[in-house]
């Protein structure tokens, strides 16, 4: 009885780790829906870009000695600025319908940027500012990370402002108006590129805040962190449902915990194959996300 | 009158040139020069160790051809020159560039390559045996610096290596730690299951040696495992708790190292992970009686990541710059843009034993000696029994091409590797 209680209780933990750590997940998943959401198109370069926003916020630390509001505060800037180069040169020039050519384009992107992160540092794991990292709320048996639990809050307070951007202002508007038809929105006076590229630029300063705060959780930056990544935000926001941002959230939720009782339950070796199940799963049951409310499939 | 002086005039300054270049010719013609070749990851994620190789290796052949170079087996003193390729840590590219290093350049010998999975595959396409007629795989002699993983040098006899050998190096360890801490009895650890050198080492090396020298598997005794070498490796990595190398969340491996209560963890990867499970292990507040790390961590990429929770860490390792002449070729790796570690001290050794062969076998170093100056560096080299290393004597594993090279045990202090048993 004692063992079965000792194994619930990891259970349980395990998946409350997962869902605190999938916050980091949530954070990538919403900027991939915001600019999916207003575009249409993935931009496979995007954790590429906002973790070249958390190296750069590691360069000011290393420079400057500037306490962590200010390497975030560089973060989440510098991640705006190459987020909106990306869209220059992979999304604003390319042909609106052609989706391949600039979904090539990202990805080359990434690998760019990657590869640009990989000279700048040879690729050695680099220490970033973590934050609570040693707080440890512990209740009854289960303990839970401080850390996660900020980057867990920031997670939402981040939808919210999102949300309030997209419903309660002009720019809102103006990009849901994109999103939904281009040309009458062009019609109405909305001037398409600049809508986009301003999506592009809150996506990448999220983007900022989301490289920011992995690298703070992790303790390290490694170019090692973008490709698992970039799939981890990917399969966020198919299961969250493309576009839809609390869903993304919830995804992120959901992929981590599945990806800590996977690896609780079947190993590491096993894991990944379980979370890319789970996302089939969404893919053939509910192709359109898990808050959506068609699952039919055309 | 004037025509004549100008003839004159011109005439001397075309006597003067035919001259010169003649005498640039003769010069150029005896300054001979021994081509090199190296290659290891400079791109992709692991581009810090061939950074730190060909740093090194620049270093060692600047000290050389300062020097006065290398005498040749004519007498004429030869320069070296290296050039250094970029295989990543990818087997096609490593297969790729080693191909071309052997067909198209006059590369005397090859170092590299950083990965012991590059090794592994590109190592296949080399003769097997030497003089096999029936074997057409390249004959181009290999010094490797880098991959660690064991016993990569037995697959061809024109591959060697210069690399730590990590059998030898945890059995001592494994002995040194049951010698002091004698009332020890578990253990228990975790690997990233899809990095080479990891896991291998972790399954064949690591826990064999702790088994033979009397510790017991922590959650349960496995059978399959003798302490003999490679015994048993499957049953021991199902029984650990293991994570992969680019992974960022330990919480589960590191509880299911706390419920082991063992009494030595082994964490057995590379810099990055190795702090995400060590920071996780503090977090939970795991404190092991003895912590035992993988070779490639004994680095400072570690300190720089998590020195205060790697504190107490124990490493062995083949280099620590603890001699006048390992202190001189850490600094000159710096000057050089590297850093010197383990992996790329070898390749200050490397250059120096091709030296040594080229002047011991006589080798020519003309473009029509090639493969014959090839052939005898492989022969020399494996004639080789002992060279001179950064930490003392080199014994060469004459059938195996591979190397006993002297080590100490380093320990994680105060943000330093700190030497804590120096058995030379």
């Amino acid at each position: 009885m004692e063992d079965f209680l000792f194994e619930l209780y990891d259970l349980i933990q395990s998946a409350a780790d997962g869902v605190l750590f999938g916050s980091t997940y949530a954070l990538i998943g919403i900027g991939f829906t915001l600019i999916f959401g207003a575009m249409e198109k993935l931009n496979m370069s995007y954790a590429a870009s906002s973790f070249a926003g958390a190296y750069t916020g590691l360069a000011v630390l290393s420079y400057f000695d500037a306490p962590f509001l200010v390497v975030l505060l560089s973060a989440v800037l510098s991640a705006g600025v190459v987020s909106y180069v990306v869209y220059l040169t992979c999304f604003r020039f390319i042909p609106v319908h052609n989706h391949l050519a600039s979904l090539m384009a990202s990805v080359g992107m990434l690998f760019f940027i990657d590869e640009v992160i990989i000279h700048a540092t040879n690729a050695s794991p680099l220490a970033f500012p973590a934050l609570f990292d040693e707080v440890m709320i512990e209740i009854g048996p289960f303990g839970l990370r401080g850390d996660l639990i900020f980057i867990f809050a920031i997670s939402m307070l981040s939808t919210v402002a999102l949300l309030l951007l997209l419903f309660r202002t002009r720019l809102g508007f103006a990009t849901r108006a994109v999103s939904q038809q281009g040309v009458a929105a062009q019609l109405c006076g909305i001037d398409i590129h600049r809508t986009n590229g301003i999506t592009f630029i809150i996506a990448g300063m999220l983007g900022g805040v989301g490289g920011a705060m992995i690298g703070a959780s992790v303790g390290m930056l490694s170019p090692l962190l973008t490709i698992p990544v970039t799939v981890k935000g990917l399969i966020v926001t198919v299961i969250g449902g493309l576009g839809n941002i609390p869903g993304a959230i919830v995804a992120g939720f959901l992929v981590g915990a599945s990806e800590n009782l996977f690896l609780f339950l079947r190993g590491v070796n096993e894991r990944d194959m379980y979370v890319m199940l789970l996302l089939f799963v969404f893919l053939v049951f509910r192709p359109h996300g898990i808050f959506s409310r068609r699952s039919e499939r055309d | 009158m004037l025509r004549k002086k100008l003839f004159r005039i011109g005439l001397s300054c075309a006597v003067a040139t035919g001259m010169l270049l003649g005498l640039m010719t003769v010069t150029h013609a005896a300054e001979r020069v021994v081509n090199l070749a190296g290659w290891g990851a400079k791109s992709g994620v692991l581009r810090s160790f061939g950074v730190n190789s060909e740093a090194v290796y620049h270093a060692a052949i600047k000290e050389v051809n300062d020097a006065g170079g290398i005498k040749m087996g004519d007498g004429t003193m030869a320069k070296i020159e290296l050039t250094y390729y970029d295989s990543a840590c990818n087997a096609e590219q490593g297969i790729a560039v080693a191909r071309k290093v052997a067909s198209t350049t006059q590369a005397l010998v090859g170092f590299g390559p950083t990965c012991s999975g590059v090794a592994a595959a590109s190592f296949g396409i080399f003769q097997k045996k030497v003089d096999d007629a029936s074997d057409s795989g390249l004959q181009f002699p290999i010094l490797t610096d880098t991959a660690v993983r064991n016993g990569l040098a037995k697959i061809s006899q024109w591959t060697f290596r210069n690399t730590p050998n990590e059998p030898d190096m945890y059995d001592k360890l494994f002995a040194w730690v049951r010698k002091n801490n004698p009332d020890l009895k578990t253990m228990f650890g975790g690997t990233e299951t899809d990095q080479g050198h990891s896991k291998g080492t972790y399954a064949k090396v690591i826990g064999p040696a702790a088994k033979k020298h009397g510790f017991t598997w922590a959650t349960g005794e496995i059978p399959a495992m003798t302490g003999q070498i490679a015994k048993g490796w499957k049953e021991l990595l199902d029984s650990s708790s293991n994570w992969l190398m680019n992974d960022t969340n330990f919480s589960v491996q590191a509880r299911k190292f706390k419920k082991s209560k063992a009494d030595i963890l082994i964490v057995s990867s590379h810099p990055f992970t190795t702090c995400g499970m060590l920071k996780e292990l503090a977090r939970q507040r795991v404190k092991p009686k003895v912590l035992i790390g993988l070779t490639s961590s004994s680095s400072a990429e570690t300190m720089k990541g998590c020195a205060k929770q790697a504190e107490g860490m124990i490493i062995p390792t083949s280099f620590a710059p603890i001699t006048p002449q390992a202190k001189k070729v850490a600094e000159l790796a710096e000057q050089f843009g590297g850093a010197a570690d383990l992996h790329s001290a070898a390749a200050w050794e490397n250059i120096f034993i091709v030296k040594r062969v080229i002047e011991e076998t006589g080798i020519i170093g003309k473009p029509g000696t090639l493969q014959s100056d090839r052939r005898k560096m492989r022969d020399g080299l494996e004639a080789l029994e002992n060279t001179v290393g950064l930490m003392g004597n080199i014994k060469r594993v004459q059938d195996e091409g591979e190397a006993l090279k002297p080590y100490v045990f380093v320990q994680a202090k105060l943000g330093n590797w700190e030497v804590v048993y120096d058995p030379r």
